[in-house]
């Protein structure tokens, strides 16, 4: 055999084995990227499959357990909405209005799967394990001075 | 103010205009005086620039509002190194420096080109015309920079306060990081530049080879570690314990840096008569990818973790990348009888056999990862819902690409052109393979069971052999013959680009070790308390809290008391970020060679309790060694050639005996097996 078939060979057996552990991860992990309206709209043939969902967290619905470890909230666009728990490591900007202070719409991206759940009075929710706040470069300037609490971002001393 | 910088942003624009059709007309007219003014044209464009950037530079550091890009990244209570950094960190500012870079290196490479004509000889038409592409690409970075991204555009609201620079920006590695990645993208475009200098000219000697591998060495280094600088960051900074996401942003800068890789490899083996067009496919793809990458950050196709402001600058920069693709590959097909190769493949043993395999390999990386980040809009164009892939898509590719890749690091240093190895090479690469057999023994023992784990330990320990191997031959061969005392500085010099392949043998340890081994816990602690885990004992001591001018730090003491009775203080943290009232953690790491503690402290109060994550990353601090090792050995590779010509070439191991192959030695080869 030829060097220059060996070589083929060699390069095809390298690219077989590398397409075959992409369709594997593939197949494995690949998940829909929606919006709240079209998850909501389409509940049924998403649920218990793997989601991204984008949106925005509806105002005044953001509650953070005290370890940071799980957030709830309701994310909402053009009037769909959609209530989503999320697990894991949150990321530092999310966190719960301040009463008297001016709130921002914050835009996320969340992680995980619709489950059929009727404690929120919805019929699906999301439990997430991955969340992402969108605008990292960039943040809107707060008027009022922070409040320099002794307590270290407890959600509670914070509300 | 700002209508000065306009008006050097427009001076700019005219010189590097004039510049480009000067210096292409000049070349291939071989006007001598149209090419002088060119380079005249173009130091005035940089010297303009100059004062943008220096304009941009002080208004950040001073805080003047009057700049709608200073009061968009800065703030009056933000220390003024941060400041200083919003320069690179916004849109118009990254494009501002980019092309800064661009227009510096083009102008130095003009003089060193010179210079290299004048020492070394050959014509001066290649280094002309590749001055003026480099002028041409820095006048559609400045038309950008006018038209759609002014860095210098006044503040509508000049009496404000400024938004602030995020909070998660503000750490050492981002003063540095998107420069140094900025400076990899612009450096890469002088190898492209030359490439496409070659091609118009019909000047497919080595010429262009030559002056091409400074820069492309200099840029593959600062763009790879730029990336590990972002690596490190994400690190330190992000808090989730990991360094790698695989985000469309960083798929987008590692992709270049793969087909770099890539094209440095395709340079030793034009020199060999060999891989000529691929060489330059690499050299051009490499530059396009650069220019994707900015297209991938500023379309807003993507639902990145780094958020970018939309912009109609990434469609620009799409429509540029297609016009030179297409301009390009018909440069490539006109002069294809030109590149065809000087002779077939010796023999499948030999170092351009795997040069090629190691070419293909990251060709195909770079096409999955190009895949996998192109899935998202690609679906989207095909059905109403959009189609991801997860972190599992190019993990799993990574295994089979980075084995074959360590393999190949592994066996050729005791590999030559030309031929394959010799009945002595044979003999050492045996040895090396045991050493690497006996590698995976020590991992077994020292409680490595995964199997990709004991196919890396294996793999870096031939890897380490064969190249201590090839020093030593090397050093054997130079001890006896007469030049002494230069000796170690042969053994070194000649295996410069083995110390990279060491660097990617430790940071191939490091990715292995910190992603099999890792394990994560989450708990809450009391002041007091102690807890086991892992090996350690950590003891919850305090909470500390600091009021500083600008931020409020909270700090948790844990006094750790390691495996091998190493005792230590961890101190995770969350600060208060005064300007933008908003929290950040900040974890507390303990770095050994075996491995590294992670603990992010989430929150909690002073009375009761604190939540932590600990993490636990073995070999995490390899990655990063790589990363230097492979600088040393770039640095050495880059030392003045003149040096180096004086000692190798002929009686390195890595040589055969044969002379440099042309066609009259076209039976040798392929009687070989």
């Amino acid at each position: 055999m030829s060097t220059t078939k060996k070589l083929v060979i060699a390069g095809l057996v390298v690219a077989g084995v590398t397409a075959y552990m992409a369709y594997l991860g593939a197949s494995s992990s690949w998940q829909y990227y929606m919006t709240v309206k079209e998850c909501v709209d389409n509940a049924p043939k998403v649920t218990g499959r793997r989601i991204r969902v984008s949106g925005t967290i509806e105002p005044g619905s953001l509650s953070i357990t005290a370890d940071r470890r799980e957030a709830r909230f309701s994310l909402s666009e053009e009037g769909s909405k959609l209530p989503v728990v999320c697990t894991g490591t949150l990321p530092d900007d999310l966190s719960p209005a301040v009463p008297g202070r001016p709130t921002k719409a914050m835009e996320v991206v969340v992680e995980g799967r619709l489950e059929d759940s009727r404690t929120f009075g919805h019929h699906v929710v999301m439990v997430g394990d991955k969340l992402i706040t969108r605008c990292a470069s960039k943040y809107n300037a707060q008027k009022n001075e922070p409040t320099a609490t002794a307590d270290l971002r407890n959600p509670e001393t914070m509300r | 103010m700002t209508s000065l910088g306009q008006l050097c942003l427009l001076t700019a624009m005219i010189g590097a205009g004039y510049a480009a059709f000067a210096a292409i007309v000049g070349a291939r007219s071989k006007h001598r005086g149209l090419g002088q003014s060119a380079v005249a044209a173009a130091i005035v464009a940089v010297a303009a620039l100059t004062v943008v950037v220096l304009l941009l530079a002080y208004a950040l550091v001073t805080k003047d509002f009057r700049f709608e890009y200073v009061g968009q990244y800065s703030d009056p209570l933000l220390p003024w190194h941060y400041s200083l950094s919003a320069l690179w960190v916004g849109q118009a500012g990254s494009l501002l420096v980019w092309g800064w870079f661009v227009a510096v290196l083009a102008v130095i490479f003009r003089f060193t080109s010179g210079h290299h004509v004048r020492m070394v000889g050959g014509p001066r038409e290649l280094g002309e015309l590749a001055f003026g592409v480099q002028m041409t690409y820095f006048t559609f970075l400045l038309a950008m920079m006018i038209f759609a991204a002014d860095p210098m555009a006044p503040s509508l609201t000049p009496g404000g306060r400024g938004e602030g620079l995020s909070p998660l920006l503000q750490h050492p590695a981002m003063l540095i990081h998107p420069p140094i990645v900025l400076l990899g993208y612009a450096a890469w475009g002088i190898p492209f530049a030359l490439a496409v200098a070659a091609l118009i000219s019909g000047q497919l000697d080595e010429t262009w080879l030559q002056q091409a591998r400074p820069w492309s060495l200099l840029a593959w280094t600062t763009l790879g570690g730029g990336i590990l600088l972002g690596a490190e960051w994400a690190y330190e900074q992000l808090g989730w314990g990991g360094y790698w996401a695989w985000d469309p942003v960083e798929n987008g800068s590692l992709m270049p840096w793969l087909t770099g890789t890539a094209m440095i490899h395709g340079l030793m083996t034009w020199r060999q008569g060999l891989l000529k067009k691929t060489t330059l496919v690499l050299a051009i793809t490499t530059f396009g990818l650069c220019n994707f990458a900015t297209f991938l950050t500023r379309s807003g196709i993507f639902s990145s973790l780094h958020a970018f402001s939309q912009s109609p600058i990434g469609w620009m920069f799409l429509t540029w990348i297609a016009v030179f693709a297409v301009g390009c590959a018909v440069l490539i097909l006109l002069r294809k009888s030109q590149l065809v190769a000087e002779r077939p493949m010796a023999a499948p043993w030999s170092r351009e056999a795997l040069v090629l395999l190691g070419v293909v390999t990251l060709a195909l990386l770079t096409a999955v990862t190009l895949l996998g980040t192109l899935a998202e809009p690609i679906s989207g164009l095909f059905s109403a819902t959009r189609i991801l892939v997860g972190l599992t898509f190019y993990n799993n590719v990574l295994i089979p690409t980075g084995l074959v890749l360590l393999a190949l690091v592994a066996a050729v240093p005791l590999l030559r052109w030309g031929a394959g190895p010799t009945r002595g090479q044979g003999r050492l690469l045996a040895v090396a393979a045991g050493v690497g057999l006996s590698a995976i023994l020590v991992a077994i023992v020292c409680g490595v069971r995964s199997p990709i784990g004991l196919a890396v330990a294996g793999l870096a320990g031939t890897l380490v052999a064969s190249t201590l191997l090839a020093v030593l031959v090397t050093l054997r061969r130079d001890g006896n013959s007469s030049r002494g005392h230069h000796v170690l500085m042969v053994g070194v010099m000649s295996t410069a680009g083995f110390l990279i392949h060491l660097g990617f043998g430790c940071l191939a340890i490091g990715i292995a070790g910190s992603s099999l081994g890792s394990r994560e816990t989450d708990l809450s602690m009391t002041r007091g308390q102690t807890v086991a885990w892992e090996g350690r004992t950590i003891r919850y001591a305090d909470l500390l809290q600091e009021d500083l001018h600008q931020n409020v730090v909270v700090s948790a003491q844990l006094e750790v008391n390691g495996p091998a009775g190493v005792s230590y203080t961890l101190r995770p943290a969350q600060i208060l970020y005064r300007p933008q009232n908003q929290w950040g953690t900040k974890v507390a790491i303990h770095s050994t060679f075996g491995g590294d503690f992670y603990v992010i402290m989430h929150g909690g109060s002073q009375a009761k309790q604190i939540h932590l994550t600990l993490i636990d990353h073995p070999l995490m601090c390899w990655l990063w060694m790589g990363g230097w090792i492979a600088l040393g050995g770039v640095v050495i590779a880059m030392l003045p050639k003149r040096q180096r010509r004086e000692f190798n070439e002929d009686n390195l191991p890595g040589h055969a005996v044969i002379p440099r192959p042309h066609i009259a030695t076209l039976n040798v080869y392929s009687e070989m097996p």
